[in-house]
């Protein structure tokens, strides 16, 4: 079936059960869906715009109420909205960032922080990881010394994945934002795995902005997302423009260079602020989503040889696996090589994992049902035992 | 052609929507348990009725 030429409609969700890593908290709720149906074209969401022109002023629809709803809800105090996280990296870096000042990352830290840094001449210090794969603020405080010595001067900022993308383990944000204040070094929280996920609150974490992806975690089109920030630091990122045109003497009123005037118009705002009283409501019920995917992991750790990367037991619905000593053994000789994997799981009705991957891949839980999450867990179990696999219980 | 019609027609494909939340819910098998065969029976006796009012309006 196409929806234009040349363009097929994609079914992948309504076909299978989908537990690609990255694509499992985006899904949009029926309310985004019906929401992008109405407000598709281009510039939608300014039918009602009105002095001060500005995106998060309008009223109809309820795009002003609906920034002050989720400045309460992460317990900051201002929000805007934005393409997708790593605009948000973007503002915060180029506010605080110049030429050769160190920046704290850790590393975990996704390749949009360091673009980030790298576009306002930043560079990069990383906070190591243990071998537990986590980053503690004893080791933040280690590079921020270190840093320290090497620049003359502490890192101007600092970015702290709470959820990092490689592990899906859930960091000492708190603590390492204690250490980083220490040295009046403002932190930029990544919460593009757990703003739309799980309870987040900025203020009681110490941080100075948070940041959530849109299409990752909270049921929106990509590109979306979210920057808040405190009272203190709402000055410094959404200041606004003082620019004049030196022929026409021309200014642009309360337009915020960091967000180069508006930022999400139609589409991806309206299906962010469809989704957002269902997002609110199932971050409460985290403890269910980590319930189904116990499930999950149960049955793939009770395949003899697989291991669990990532930190366990799990606090998040994306894990790490290595299935060296398990899928990847029936890879060696199996007609399908690596392929047999994700095929095996396509006629269980299952995709997500690249196809290929025996060895190291990842995998999200997030969204399912609990029959769902038993449908995935039987079937990692079938396709072990039919290709010789031990299965304890 | 009407308001009517118009909302109709976003009424249509708004059912629609749920009907493929449904699907969404149930992949791959698709199996309805009580609540679901009844919420789709109830959805789609909805996608009827707005239809029906569809070709009255778009047809008269």
């Amino acid at each position: 079936m196409k929806c234009g030429s040349g363009i097929e409609a994609r079914q992948v969700d309504e076909l299978f059960i989908n537990i690609d890593p990255i694509q499992a908290g985006g899904r949009l709720t029926a309310d985004a869906m019906k929401a992008v149906v109405a407000y598709g074209d281009g510039y939608s969401v300014c039918d009602n715009c009105r002095k001060p022109n500005r995106l998060d002023y309008i009223s109809k629809p309820p795009i002003a109420e609906f920034h002050k709803d989720v400045a309460k809800w992460l317990n900051m105090d201002a929000v805007r909205t934005v393409p997708g996280a790593r605009r948000g990296f973007q503002a915060v870096a180029h506010t605080y960032v110049k030429k050769g000042d160190p920046v704290l990352l850790t590393s975990l830290s996704h390749y949009t922080e360091f673009l980030a840094v790298e576009e306002a001449g930043g560079v990069a210090r990383e906070i190591p990881v243990g071998d537990d794969k986590l980053v503690t603020s004893d080791a933040a405080a280690e590079k921020i010394e270190a840093v320290k010595k090497e620049f003359g001067r502490a890192p101007v900022l600092a970015f702290i994945d709470h959820v990092d993308y490689q592990y899906g383990n859930m960091h000492d944000v708190a603590g390492i934002a204690k250490v980083a204040h220490q040295y009046d070094i403002p932190v930029a929280y990544n919460g593009a795995y757990t703003v739309g996920i799980l309870p987040v609150d900025g203020k009681a974490m110490g941080v100075d902005f948070v940041v959530g992806s849109g299409h990752k975690s909270m049921a929106a089109p990509a590109p979306s997302g979210i920057l808040a920030a405190t009272a203190e630091r709402e000055k410094e990122v959404f200041r606004t423009t003082a620019i004049v045109g030196d022929v026409t003497n021309r200014t642009f009123g309360i337009k915020e260079p960091e967000m180069m005037g508006c930022t999400l118009m139609g589409v991806t705002l309206v299906g962010m602020m469809a989704s957002f009283p269902h997002v609110k409501e199932r971050t409460k019920h985290f403890d269910r989503e980590l319930a189904n995917h116990t499930i999950v992991m149960d049955a793939l750790l009770s395949i003899e040889g697989t291991k669990c990367l990532s930190e366990y037991p799990r606090k998040h619905t994306m894990t790490r696996i290595n299935t060296i000593e398990s899928f990847d053994k029936v890879a060696e000789t199996h007609k399908k090589r690596g392929y047999y994997l994700s095929s095996a799981l396509e006629e269980h009705g299952i995709t997500g994992v690249i196809p290929g991957a025996t060895k190291v891949w990842k995998f999200n839980t997030y969204g399912m049902t609990t029959k769902q999450a038993e449908h995935l867990a039987g079937a990692f179990v079938a396709i072990a035992k039919e290709n010789g696999l031990s299965v304890k219980g | 052609m009407s308001k009517r019609a118009v909302d109709m027609t976003f009424q249509a494909i708004y059912t629609l929507t749920d009907l493929r939340a449904l699907l969404r819910e149930t992949a791959p098998t698709h199996e309805f348990d009580a609540t679901q065969k009844a919420q789709a029976e109830r959805l789609l006796e909805n996608l009827d009725r707005q239809v029906g009012s569809l070709k009255q309006e778009i047809l008269k």
